[in-house]
């Protein structure tokens, strides 16, 4: 067998977190990669795959781990590798032309050379006759054609591309797609093997020839799918579905563990270490009002009918298991007596089971705790910080924070002075509904 | 740069325009100009040249301060570049350097005097050279500030996202610093640089024309020929000096700044609707000149070009030891930095042990006066602008009609009007006392304007429509909406036109006035009053007390407010 193109062994990843710890992005990331694929990572956000692909250029060095390219260590920038940019990167000052060839100065071409090659890749993306224009002038779906024409004027042996469609509408990514899809399968390009970045599942399926799966906190593989269907793929043919389904599965199954209700019965009096999912209050309610009729839905239908990314309802259901309004058995999503009971209670009644809920979750307990503990009925953030970053290293303390924030607010559990930033108790100390003895 | 219009046009362009002939005629002057200043910078030195309060004389006197003003704005740049450049990008170096921005920023031009006079003069005993370097100088420190902060600050804030593409292009460090660093942030540089010329001018009589000592240093030049006009009482060369003034700001202003504003948009991001004309600017870009001028340079890129560039080293991460060198180079040029400034202080202390306690006690009363005279004038200047500001952002075609106005009479330096306050004020039997506020109010009170002006035309037109809605009588829209909203912008303002406060107070506290020394307790009449005497101990105490007050003030009064209003009063969410 050849040596393959890219190998990425053992790769780790961590930057400085808040108070002075490190937040671990990427976890013991092993991976090969082969000629001519179209490799599609996906995974929620903050499971690193877009420092993975920053890795795997050179623009980050991983903290420990190597990565080869065609059996040899890589050091520095991969001079084989070009980037596609979410937010397109442009120059605001130069033209349309002058960007293209910003990335060219440094290769040994002739001037003649180097216009042909610019007025080639800018022909090949069909900016024909916007050479001269500035980006601010361009669309969206433009600005990403330059983009890409300046990632293909290098003639990268592999394109990577970090979400290059999730800025765009519907119907510009969907013709994007396509037409990247068309520079791959096109014998001339230089274009071997395209690595691409994804939240979205569909996106992966219909571009990818290998799916890899990630997970978050810290980020890991889960799983790698080879995709065979061949281009171009039709999203509405079975065996596409099949494989969407497929996906679906493991990620449904990967972050809704159905060992959760067991947590409950066991812990006396202790409460469990648990995170909790970032994620306003007003969508997990949402999925209540969707739930109420049926009282019980499949994952998929609920995926389909709420049009929601899976990633981001996955986070939603998993709140909703959270609080005991929701269960997930074999996916399904039923809802639960106390589910129904909140959804039919009034602005103040919600409040109140909302109160008794959050006091059951070991975060907000945690800072309960502290603000009785205190003298002046104050506890600054700073402290309940350090200790979420001891308590969760892999995840970003303050997005948690705001969270907390959101929900105590809802509840009136505690406060949240935002100038200070201080959290502090209400005025009288409402009498514990749960005692924790 | 390329030529859309050209495509566009649907006249072939004639062969020579009349823009073009000005271009030439333009360009000739200038090489004369050149060769003028030339000779006056080698003209043997004099103590007190001649200068001469007749009219002829007047428009070699504008080019001499001009050219100064331009040299001064080009050593500006350079400083603004390696400083700016160096505080941001340098590992560490921002720790130290940004506190000695933020000291040499409150220490007022009297306090560079005599140290760039004496050293200067002494390195160039013969020629006029030291002494216009000490003017430009001076010049300089009114200036350069404000544009570092502002080059610092873009900087800080390019995008990662485009440096990463700069990265991936292996940019060369000259590409990386034209494409990317000076690029992003031109724009800021821009308005910066005219403030920067403004500020230039407001001691241009100082720079121009000073005592020190037993010396009177005078240099040909607009600001020498109006402090003499003051000094005679000569009212109708002052006011041709004050049209000279005008003329020369509405020159730069048209030929320089409104050209430059109109060709900026190419740096910003967003299509802006901005309807600034410059109408050199709008025949500039049709005449033939600059069309063959960006060709040419086109030409001369690409023959350049055609040579092969040597392929790039494969590995572009720097060697461990390469860090390590580069760590101990900047620890090693910081470690000196700190060994100089230590030298500095010790010998500033030394000097301060001349000092009796009468100096001190008298130094201290005068900065409770000059105190109470800024607070004064800045909270006068509020009470004016702040609703006139609030008005003219309200309606954007005042605005657009005000604004170059403004500008312009913002750019005028105030010290040259002075003189014209302090006589009609004393007419009425008002003294230097309290129509120095007059003159302090004159200084400062743009600054405040500009920012409310910004302020009150982002407040969204929504939120009036509320205030409208909800029946807000005119106290609670003060207090509920526009208060609060034009706050960070008002915040800006009164730090900048206080700091500008202090410094004024040296022209305003003390001047020469018909032949007599007008004069009134303060700081900066102390500052003054040494500077002339030569009394350096003092000078140095008076000096560094000045910078403390800007400077504890800014920390302990500015900096808590400006992050309330940063966490506050934000409009944008």
């Amino acid at each position: 067998m050849t040596t393959p193109l890219l190998e990425i062994q053992n790769v780790f990843q961590s930057f400085p977190g808040a108070g002075g710890g490190s937040v671990e992005i990427l976890h013991d990331i092993s991976l090969e990669i082969r000629e001519h694929e179209v490799v599609a990572i996906m995974g929620p956000s903050g499971c690193g795959k877009s420092t993975l692909l920053r890795a795997i250029i050179g623009l980050e060095p991983p903290t420990s781990g190597q990565i080869l390219y065609r059996g040899k260590v890589q050091t520095g920038l991969n001079p084989s590798t070009a980037l596609v940019f979410q937010n397109f990167a442009l120059f605001p000052w130069l033209t349309v032309q002058e960007n293209v060839s910003v990335g060219l100065s440094h290769l040994p071409l002739t001037t003649i050379e180097r216009e042909k090659r610019v007025a080639e890749v800018i022909d090949a993306v069909g900016l024909g006759g916007s050479e001269e224009a500035y980006p601010k002038e361009l669309s969206g779906g433009m600005k990403q054609r330059v983009g890409l024409a300046r990632a293909l004027a290098v003639q990268p042996e592999i394109l990577c591309m970090d979400e290059p469609f999730s800025a765009l509408d519907v119907l510009t990514s969907e013709t994007l797609r396509n037409e990247v899809i068309d520079i791959y399968t096109n014998k001339t390009s230089p274009v071997n093997t395209i690595l691409m970045v994804t939240h979205s599942i569909s996106e992966g399926v219909f571009m990818a020839t290998r799916l890899v799966v990630m997970g978050a906190h810290p980020g890991i593989i889960r799983a790698v799918f080879d995709n065979p269907l061949p281009y171009p793929r039709d999203e509405h043919h079975p065996d596409f579905i099949a494989l969407i389904d497929k996906l679906h599965a493991l990620i449904t199954q990967a972050a809704l563990p159905t060992e959760l209700a067991a947590v409950e019965g066991g812990g006396a009096g202790k409460l469990p270490i648990q995170s909790i999912p970032i994620i306003s209050l007003s969508s997990v309610i949402g999925l209540l009002e969707v739930l109420e009729n049926e009282g019980s839905l499949e994952f998929f239908e609920l995926s389909r009918q709420v049009h929601v990314e899976l990633h981001q309802l996955l986070l939603v259901v998993k709140a909703g298991e959270l609080f005991g309004w929701v269960t997930t058995p074999g996916g399904r999503v039923d809802m639960t007596a106390e589910g129904r009971a909140f959804l039919a209670a009034d602005i103040n009644a919600r409040k109140q089971l909302f109160n008794v809920t959050l006091r059951r979750l070991f975060i907000f307990d945690l800072i309960v705790q502290a603000l009785i503990k205190s003298a002046r009925n104050e506890v600054d953030e700073t402290v309940i910080l350090k200790q979420l970053t001891q308590l969760f290293p892999h995840e970003r303390p303050q997005r948690i924070l705001q969270t907390v924030v959101a929900w105590a607010r809802y509840a009136e559990l505690f406060k949240f002075n935002g100038l200070r930033r201080v959290f502090h108790g209400l005025e009288k100390p409402a009498a514990s509904v749960l005692s924790h003895k | 740069m390329a030529m859309v219009t050209d495509k566009q046009s649907i006249q072939p362009p004639r062969a020579f325009s009349r823009v073009d002939l000005a271009v030439a005629g333009l360009l000739a002057a200038f090489i004369y100009a050149l060769v003028t200043v030339a000779h006056e910078w080698t003209a043997p030195l004099q103590q007190v040249p001649e200068i001469h309060l007749e009219v002829r004389f007047l428009p070699l006197y504008t080019l001499f301060s001009l050219s100064r003003g331009v040299i001064a704005y080009g050593v500006s740049f350079f400083f603004t570049m390696v400083y700016g450049y160096t505080m941001a990008r340098v590992a560490g170096a921002e720790k130290v350097m940004l506190p000695v921005l933020d000291i040499l920023q409150s220490i007022p031009v009297l306090g560079f005097l005599p140290g760039f006079v004496l050293g200067l003069v002494h390195l160039f005993p013969n020629q006029n050279i030291g002494l216009e370097i000490a003017s430009v100088l001076m010049i300089f420190t009114g200036q350069v500030w404000n544009m570092t902060f502002s080059f610092y600050s873009s900087l800080k804030s390019v995008p990662p996202e485009l440096t990463a593409v700069a990265r991936l292009s292996r940019m060369s460090w000259w590409e990386r610093f034209f494409q990317l660093d000076l690029s992003f942030s031109a724009t800021g540089l821009l308005w910066n640089s005219m403030m920067s010329m403004a500020g230039g001018w407001f001691f241009l009589m100082v720079s121009e024309a000073f005592v020190l000592g037993e010396h009177d240093f005078r240099l040909p030049g607009l600001g020498s020929f109006m402090s003499l006009a003051i000094e005679r009482g000569d009212g109708r060369a002052q006011l041709l000096g004050v049209l000279a003034m005008l003329g020369m700001i509405v020159f730069v202003d048209q030929v320089v700044w409104r050209p430059l504003v109109a060709w900026s948009p190419k740096f910003t991001d967003e299509e802006s609707n901005n309807t600034s004309n410059s109408w050199i600017w709008e025949r500039l870009r049709r005449s033939r000149i600059l069309r063959v001028a960006s060709q040419s340079w086109k030409f001369l890129r690409r023959r350049h070009g055609h040579a092969v560039v040597p392929p790039p080293k494969q590995s572009e991460a720097p060697s461990a030891k390469a860090i390590k060198v580069r760590r101990w180079t900047s620890r090693l040029l910081i470690s000196a930095l700190g060994v100089v400034i230590l030298f500095g202080f010790v010998r500033y202390v030394q000097l301060l042990w001349l000092l009796t306690n009468g100096d001190w006690f008298g130094l201290f009363q005068s900065t409770a006066a000059t105190f109470l005279r800024v607070v004064t004038a800045v909270a006068l200047a509020s009470l004016w602008t702040i609703p006139v500001g609030v008005m003219i952002g309200r309606h954007p075609r005042w605005s657009h009609v005000l604004q170059p106005i403004i500008q312009m009479a913002a750019s005028f330096p105030a010290p040259m009007i002075f003189p014209v306050v302090v006589g009609s004020m004393l007419a009425f039997g008002i003294g230097l006392k309290i129509s120095s506020v007059m003159l302090l109010l004159l200084g400062t009170q743009w600054y405040i304007l500009f920012n409310v002006i910004a302020g009150s035309s982002a407040i969204p037109r929504e939120l009036w429509e509320v205030s409208r809605l909800s029946r807000f009588s005119w106290w609670q829209r003060w207090k509920q909406l526009i208060l609060p909203a034009i706050f960070p912008s008002l915040l800006t303002g009164w730090i900048t036109a206080m700091g500008g406060a202090w410094n004024a107070s040296i022209v305003a506290e003390y001047m020469k006035f018909r032949g007599e020394v007008l004069s009134t307790t303060g700081l900066g009449a102390a500052i003054s009053q040494a500077t002339e005497r030569g009394q350096f101990h003092i000078l140095a105490a008076a000096v560094g007390i000045m910078a403390v007050a800007v400077v504890s003030f800014n920390r302990l009064v500015w900096r808590p407010l400006s992050h309330r209003a940063q966490t506050r009063f934000t409009l944008e969410t």
